[in-house]
């Protein structure tokens, strides 16, 4: 477990020192793949499946806001549906449109929620959106999630339907709107998978804010279970294909996936749980303190020492110790005199970070009462 | 200080510039923003519709009784904006609350720092 904390506090550490290039070079990755996806599912315009212009395209999106990538997104969806129909081209710009204007105005920063979901409905895992949408985002996400679940399901039918959509005539526009909206209206695996989703979001959001302790992980499972159960239902009411086997894998690998989510984002120790109470002059608090899973990397410093001048570097001078006044208690006959000490103090003594936490200070107060106290005080001098 | 600069670099032109405007005149500009937006979008749902239902309205269109058929529309129209409004009212008021309280938080913490500048600048002073 700490060689997992230590892996993961590298990781954060890396993202940190170069979060200058990490931010552009994960845009770019995300806006290359979902570009790879969409002309692998209608790829019709010759110069859109170029590599280099996708790569020029993920390059400006690299140093564009992650909302571009939605917008460049449904361009390039627009302009390869055109290839395969005009009556494609006015139905999903009309979808588009609505979402934008209904939605997104409200949720900008659903993006990367709203792009990674059709990629993972292709990698045969949706689920896992829906159980880290709860999880890390609101309950509005639910919205993102769905939009992008039926934008999915539309262009997945289109995309098995070309040649059938060609072969309509010109003259049966009609034909083709109404097969098109269907898709849309009439797709009850569509309907299942997305009331699925939103109630999913729903409960594992409401049950991870809960106080209670392994929130978070009771959450994960019963969004899993409540998942299952809704789809199951939905197909056995509306007698969809849903595949039973591919269902349960799926929200076990979703698990999973959920659960190293969680590693990263909530990994408290709950045996370590603090109930504290203090009191100023107008309230009391009762304050329950659960401590992170941290570990300190400790700093590796190298040092040569050559053998010719092993005298000289025998008595080496460490500047930076603090010096501390300490007072002789006793001795013979010379009273209590200060002197001087110095003290070499261990590097990342975790020892020592434990034993400060729980120390108290004059007032009687520990580490953590101390700053709940700073932090409710400054609540309500800004209430005030 | 470094909370005041992570906050003015983030959350705080956000919270800036909903700071500028009145409660009332920002949730009524946004709540006009979405009657617009529920326009377009009803507009486009009225048009989706009679795509997919061309062959029946051309045949029952003279035959039907357009006064309740308008009405129903208009009804629709009115329960779609009345909705959005509700919904757009809510969000941007808990917007701009908590805005004013990231603003207040902020402004207490540039006074603050004011006062230790000032503390500094008189110990400096006196010596």
């Amino acid at each position: 477990m700490t060689r997992l904390l230590m892996i993961r506090e590298q990781i954060k550490n890396f993202v940190n020192k170069f979060d200058t290039f990490v931010y552009p070079v994960a845009k770019a990755l995300l806006a290359l793949t979902t570009f790879l996806m969409i002309n692998g599912a209608i790829g019709h315009v010759p110069v859109l499946m170029k590599a280099p212009i996708v790569l020029i395209l993920a390059i400006i999106c690299s140093f564009l806001p992650t909302n571009f990538i939605i917008i460049l997104d449904a361009v390039m969806i627009l302009l390869h549906l055109y290839a395969i129909s005009l009556e494609c081209v006015i139905v999903v710009g009309c979808l588009l449109l609505i979402m934008f204007l209904l939605y997104f105005r409200f949720s900008p920063k659903d993006t990367i929620l709203f792009l990674l979901t059709p990629l993972l409905h292709i990698m045969g895992i949706p689920y896992v959106a829906a159980l880290s949408a709860g999880l890390v985002s609101g309950i509005g996400s639910a919205v993102s999630i769905c939009c992008s679940t039926i934008i999915f399901c539309v262009l997945d039918y289109i995309s098995k339907n070309t040649e059938t959509i060609k072969a309509m005539a010109s003259d049966q526009m009609i034909e083709k709107f109404r097969v098109l909206l269907d898709v849309v209206i009439k797709n009850k695996e569509m309907m299942v998978l997305v009331v699925a989703f939103a109630v999913t979001i729903i409960i594992v959001n409401i049950i991870r804010r809960l106080p209670a302790d392994h929130a978070w992980t009771v959450a994960i499972i019963a969004g899993a279970l409540v998942d299952i159960v809704v789809v199951l239902a939905g197909d056995l009411k509306f007698g969809t294909y849903i595949s039973i086997p591919g269902l349960i894998l799926g929200s076990f690998v979703a698990v999973l996936v959920v659960i190293v989510i969680k590693f990263f984002i909530f990994n408290v120790d709950y045996g370590r749980t603090e109930h504290v109470q203090f009191e100023d002059d107008e309230y009391v608090y009762f304050v329950k303190a659960v401590p992170k899973n941290t570990v300190t990397i400790p700093e590796k410093k190298v040092r040569t020492i050559k053998a010719s001048t092993m005298e000289e570097e025998e008595y080496e001078e460490i500047d930076d110790v603090p010096e501390y006044k300490v007072k002789r208690a006793g001795g013979s006959g010379a009273g209590n005199k200060s002197a001087t000490k110095r003290i070499i103090l261990p590097k990342d003594n975790e020892f020592d970070v434990e034993r400060h936490a729980t120390r108290k200070d004059s007032a009687g107060l520990t580490a953590i009462e101390r700053e709940a106290a700073q932090k409710a005080k400054e609540a309500r001098r800004n209430r005030s | 200080m470094t909370r005041l600069a992570s906050f003015e670099q983030s959350e705080g032109k956000k919270s800036t510039a909903i700071g500028t405007y009145f409660k009332s005149d920002y949730i009524w500009k946004e709540i006009i923003k979405s009657v617009i937006y529920a326009t377009l979008t009803f507009f486009i749902v009225i048009a989706l519709y009679i795509c997919y239902d061309f062959e029946f309205i051309m045949e029952d269109i003279y035959s039907m009784d357009l006064m309740a058929f308008g009405k129903k529309v208009l009804f629709d129209y009115f329960l779609l904006v009345m909705i959005y409004g509700v919904i757009t009212f809510v969000i941007y008021s808990l917007r701009y609350t908590r805005a004013r309280r990231n603003l207040r938080r902020y402004y207490n913490n540039l006074r603050r720092l004011h006062q230790m500048y000032r503390k500094e600048d008189e110990a400096l002073g006196r010596d």
